[in-house]
């Protein structure tokens, strides 16, 4: 080696890495010399591992040969360049071949090496091991794990907790030296005063071999709970970690059968006064987020009460984690934590802005409608301390708070207005005021005006096209219904003059819309020579847009008052498209090139929204949208808080990806049907169901139904899965009969398509079609499923040649056609006016005796009657017995609407429910109150 | 919740005060399924976007711990390095916590002259050891401060070790191996 590098790896010190290469060959040499430098070789894997934690990989053998080449440092006896080796190894033996030689060098320094190097060669022979060796290191393990110094123990516990996944049936065999080492306190031997540290021990090996046991009897409850037993008395336990594992171990004991709770909820009420706040928080984290029905009330609030304290702890951690879990609570069930709400005040202006973000959307869904108020006044005078992306979760979950309280829309709208003219924010922060605005003229009717007054001063000094653009839409949508339209046209007017000319073009449509504003001739004529004034516009587009809008003005009045002409739904349209499956069909007829091109686009087959579909399809995405954060919370510990973070758009960027999947779907199904010849007779489908289940998932064959609504039929279409490994499924079809029997049912059978052939792990659909009058019809059909089995060649995949095959049937679970079927979600601004004025009137009462809660039943009605909740009465209060659900849907074959309140009542008997439906339909108002559940 | 796994740490990280890697690792156990693992495990560059967008969220932020892309990221900023520790969503936040705090004091009790970027890259190995102290491919090892500190060697002081032990018994020996000597000399010489 030159002195030249080895200057230039002198310098390396000062950070500067020499290149890999240099690096590679410099190891080589040095760890193949003789005798060993050992100051210079450790020096070198210093560099090697720096060189790895950069990211920086080496080629298989490469690194192979550095491993091989690092081996050779085993002669050479010093502990600290043993130390480093061993690092290496560990590093290298994820991407280097024959990792397996070393094992007996570390063998030997797990059995004669000093203290100080044992717990490394340990840790290190769990990566050089593989299934066919790890059964050798038995013995080696078994040893360290009773060692007396807590190092070794530890070393070797965590080594075997790694080899699990390879070697389970090797580690279980010291599985009683494992159980031994839990209550072990180890102690650190008398100080050697090689080093300057005194090591002190915390007994941390309890919690490896606390964690190695759980998973070792992971299936065996009884010892399990034995576990629990033995380690929850006395102070058997001193490390902290092993205890919160133990809290989780109850916990997971507890998320396996919940009966145990009485049995252990005296142990989780002395954890929660615990000295350790890991503990408490472990404790309260788990009996906050099991299901209500088990936890007594005192047993939650003795949480919410540890929680409280940890609120007020100078770290910052600690109060992070506390206001966490509120915050979760808060979505579920905000009642529960109002008492916290001093501690949560005043950790609005916490230094941490996480913390002081999670508490001030907790104090807003605490919120009640007394309260919100003050509230509001809280966060306008803190608002302009933090940072946009914090702003943004603010506003979100005021606008949360907007639907949610609907009545209390003067603060709010006071609230977003004020933010708003405040001038600061970026484009971000903007939109999402804009789009909390947008939410509150949608779907809270008696703040219109005064929000579209604001929102038209906003656009006198908006700086962004995107969002003036946006306004102008709203207010050519809503302006022309609205007491005082001139006032808008003057604002919007204005943009004209002053703007440029993308937002001008918005403007003119925008302007159009107010040329159909009935009973004001004089109104009209002025909108007219406002438009003709903006046809002499400079920019080309501008002009385009006013002469065709003045063009559509002329043929609406050249009808005069006698209906609709098309024009005017050229200029205010009724209805929207379904833009997921726009977007499918088009870049289909684009793929197609120049055959396509011949005819014109089919818009036809696209669905299609009037404005209160679309405005349903909204508000229930946004109240899914709340319930998934909800549900997430409660399953992964995420926050709503954090997923709206991290949604980067601040705005909605579209329907989120099931409500898309679902649409697509729809529109999958219906292009899979059209290539069907026997369906083409059928017409247009109306409405198509969700993918029901009908076997259990880990069944032989799975199969799933989705019902396909057509005006004079139904075609029920199976997907069938074969999960079996070896047989192909033949000529399968799937046998319905009618609840009813042949000659009553108002389902007749006309055509079954059976799937050709199923190999393993394939799906197929077949299908079954039935004709219907074109009332509602509603009815359960039986289903069996009928196929020939024919065994595989395992290496042809195909069946054998002579193999006849033998006949089979499987029932699958019964396939309902509900009038739930025929009913789509759709939005009413006032739903009891609507609910009084509706003409037919039926009511039920159902009694349910199974163990529900009141939430699992409100989920379920909802998906039978598929209407869309209102009034955000689709989420239970967890504290009352008592329920109201709001339900509306329009029915997909007459558009009448359904109206439904569901009361319900939670006893010790069970739930009473008693629904009242009203509805346009009187057919469908029965039909959907007798079939609820 | 009834997640008993020992893997609590999914990553450390130290950035130096422009956000670059000082160090990095991405645990994960050593046996684990290969497939299953190179799904958890971003390739280096996604790594290396994490971290940057990492960096811009906490620096100068003086936060402690936040929520980040469904991780736990408990973090600790000095002059010109910070230390990031990342845990799964459902981890105890304060175990994490213990963690983090034994990383930091051990490695200022190593690092004698306290953490910045030059000191750690100076003694590479060193800070290298005390992580792997206290973290073994993603279970916590060790949360002892001193404990770690006096797991971690120093490197070899001289480039031949000559032992000259300043003990009791490195005197005694001293004087036996003089004593021989001299006998051998006498011996010769007479």
């Amino acid at each position: 080696m030159s002195t030249h590098t080895y200057k230039k790896f002198e310098e390396a010190q000062s950070g500067v890495l020499p290149d890999k290469m240099t690096i590679y060959q410099d190891c080589l040499n040095a760890f193949n010399e003789s005798p060993v430098n050992s100051k210079r070789c450790r020096l070198l894997i210093s560099r090697l591992l720096q060189l790895l934690a950069q990211g920086q990989t080496f080629p298989c053998t490469e690194a192979t040969a550095l491993f091989f080449a690092i081996s050779k440092l085993f002669q050479h006896p010093n502990d600290s360049l043993r130390q480093v080796v061993y690092l290496a190894i560990k590093e290298l033996s994820t991407v280097s071949d024959d990792i397996l030689m070393a094992t007996s060098s570390i063998m030997k320094d797990v059995q004669n090496g000093s203290d100080m190097i044992k717990p490394n060669a340990i840790r290190s022979l769990t990566r050089v091991l593989d299934e066919s060796t790890a059964f050798s290191a038995e013995r080696l393990f078994k040893s360290a794990v009773v060692s007396k110094h807590p190092s070794i123990s530890s070393a070797a516990l965590v080594s075997s907790y790694h080899l699990l996944p390879i070697a389970e049936s090797t580690v279980k065999r010291y599985s009683n030296e494992t159980q031994e080492a839990v209550g072990d306190l180890k102690t650190f031997p008398y100080h050697d005063g090689l080093s300057e540290h005194y090591p002190n021990s915390t007994y941390i090996a309890q919690y490896h071999a606390l964690g190695l046991l759980c998973m070792l009897k992971n299936h065996d409850k009884i010892a399990l709970m034995k576990l629990v037993q033995h380690f929850s008395s006395g102070s058997t336990l001193k490390n902290q970690l092993a205890q919160v594992q133990l809290v989780k171990l109850v916990g997971s004991l507890l998320s396996k059968d919940h009966q145990m709770i009485s049995q252990l909820s005296p142990l989780l009420l002395g954890w929660l006064s615990n000295k350790y706040e890991s503990v408490q928080l472990e404790a309260a984290k788990l009996i906050t987020s099991l299901p209500d029905r088990y936890v007594s009330p005192e047993l939650f609030s003795s949480a919410v009460q540890a929680l409280q304290g940890l609120l007020s702890v100078p770290r910052a951690t600690t109060r992070f984690a506390a206001v966490r879990v509120l915050n979760r609570i808060s979505m579920v069930a905000p009642e529960k934590i109002v008492v916290c709400n001093p501690e949560l005040e005043s950790l609005i202006n916490d230094s941490n802005r996480n913390v002081s973000t999670y508490a001030i959307t907790a104090l807003l869904k605490t919120g009640t409608s007394n309260n919100i108020a003050s509230l509001i006044k809280t966060i306008t005078n803190f608002i302009h301390e933090i940072s946009d992306d914090f702003k943004i979760i603010i506003i979100d979950a005021v606008r949360t708070m907007a639907l949610r309280f609907p009545e209390e829309w003067k603060s709010i709208l006071n609230f977003l207005v004020n933010v708003l003219k405040q001038g600061e924010g970026g484009f971000q922060f903007k939109s999402s005021i804009v789009e909390a605005l947008f939410d509150l003229v949608q779907f809270v009717p008696q703040s219109k005006e005064l929000a579209l007054e604001n929102l038209c001063d906003f656009i006198e000094d908006c700086e962004y096209n995107e969002i003036l653009v946006r306004i102008l839409h709203l207010l050519g949508k809503e302006g022309p219904g609205m007491k005082t339209p001139s006032l808008y046209v003057r604002h919007i007017y204005n943009r004209v003059v002053l703007e440029n000319s993308i937002v001008r073009s918005a403007a003119v449509v925008a302007l159009s819309k107010f040329a159909l504003v009935k009973n004001d001739p004089t109104f009209v004529d002025s909108i007219e020579i406002l438009l003709r004034r903006i046809s002499n516009d400079v920019d080309d587009e501008v002009r385009d847009r006013a002469t065709i809008a003045l063009e559509f003005i002329e043929s609406i009045k050249s009808k005069g008052e006698s209906g609709s002409s098309p024009a005017e739904s050229l200029i205010q349209s009724k209805f929207t498209y379904d833009l997921a499956s726009l977007e499918s069909k088009l870049s289909q007829y684009m793929a197609a090139k120049q055959e396509a091109f011949k005819t014109p686009f089919d818009t036809s087959s696209i669905a299609r929204y009037t404005e209160d579909e679309r405005k349903a399809i909204d508000l229930k995405r946004k109240q899914e949208q709340l319930f998934t954060t909800v549900s997430s919370g409660k399953s992964k510990g995420k926050s709503g808080v954090s997923s709206e973070a991290d949604k980067k758009n601040g705005s909605y960027g579209g329907p989120d990806a099931t409500e898309l999947d679902q649409d697509l779907q729809a529109t999958k199904y219906a292009e899979e049907l059209a290539l069907i010849d026997e369906f083409k007779p059928f017409g247009p489908i109306v409405n198509t169901s969700k993918d029901i289940a009908l076997t259990e998932t880990e069944a032989e064959f799975v199969v799933t139904g989705v019902k396909h609504l057509f005006k004079t039929h139904v075609v029920l279409q199976f997907h069938i899965t074969n999960t079996l490994a070896d047989v192909a499924l033949d000529n399968v079809y799937v046998g319905c009969t009618p609840a009813l029997g042949d000659g009553e049912s108002p389902l007749t059978e006309v055509i079954s398509i059976p799937a050709d052939r199923i190999k393993p792990s394939e799906t197929f659909s077949s299908y079954v079609a039935f004709e219907k009058s074109q009332e509602v019809v509603t009815e359960d059909l039986l289903n069996t499923l009928y196929f020939t089995t024919r065994e595989l060649d395992a290496s042809t995949q195909e069946p054998f040649d002579g193999d006849e095959g033998f006949q089979d049937e499987y029932e699958i679970d019964t396939l309902p056609l509900t009038a739930g079927d025929y009913i789509r979600g759709s939005f009413v601004g006032d739903f009891l006016a609507c609910f009084d004025e509706l003409p037919n009137h039926e009511i039920s009462v159902y009694n349910i005796r199974e163990n529900l809660s009141l939430q699992e039943v409100v989920d379920k009605l909802i998906t039978t009657t598929s209407c869309l909740t209102l009034d955000n009465t689709q989420f239970t209060s967890t504290d009352s017995n008592t329920h109201t659900l709001k339900l509306f849907g329009k029915s997909v074959l007459n558009g009448a609407r359904v109206a439904l309140v569901v009361r319900l009542i939670k006893s010790s008997k069970g739930i009473a429910l008693k629904a009242e439906a009203r509805s346009d339909d009187a057919v469908l108002c029965s039909d959907i109150v007798n079939g609820l559940i | 919740m009834a997640d008993l796994s020992l893997y609590s740490v999914e990553a450390l990280l130290i950035l130096d005060g422009e956000g670059k890697r000082i160090y990095a690792k991405y645990y994960h156990g050593p046996h684990e399924d290969p497939e299953q693992a190179s799904q958890q495990h971003k390739s280096v560059k996604q790594q290396l976007d994490f971290e940057s967008r990492l960096f811009k969220k906490t620096h100068k932020q003086n936060a402690d711990i936040l929520f980040f892309e469904d991780s736990l990221v408990l973090y600790k900023e000095y002059v010109d390095v910070s230390l990031y520790l990342v845990g799964s969503a459902d981890e105890n936040e304060l175990v994490l916590q213990q963690a983090l705090a034994a990383l930091r004091d051990s490695l200022e009790l190593v690092l004698a002259t306290g953490i910045d970027r030059k000191n750690i890259l100076e003694h590479y190995d060193m800070a290298a050891l005390v992580i792997d102290e206290t973290i073994d491919d993603g279970v916590i090892l060790e949360t002892d401060p001193a404990t770690i500190a006096s797991r971690v060697t120093k490197p070899p002081s001289k480039d031949v070790p000559i032992n000259i032990e300043l003990s009791e018994k490195g005197l005694l020996s001293a004087w036996g191996f003089a004593k021989n000597k001299l006998a051998e000399r006498l011996q010769q010489g007479l």
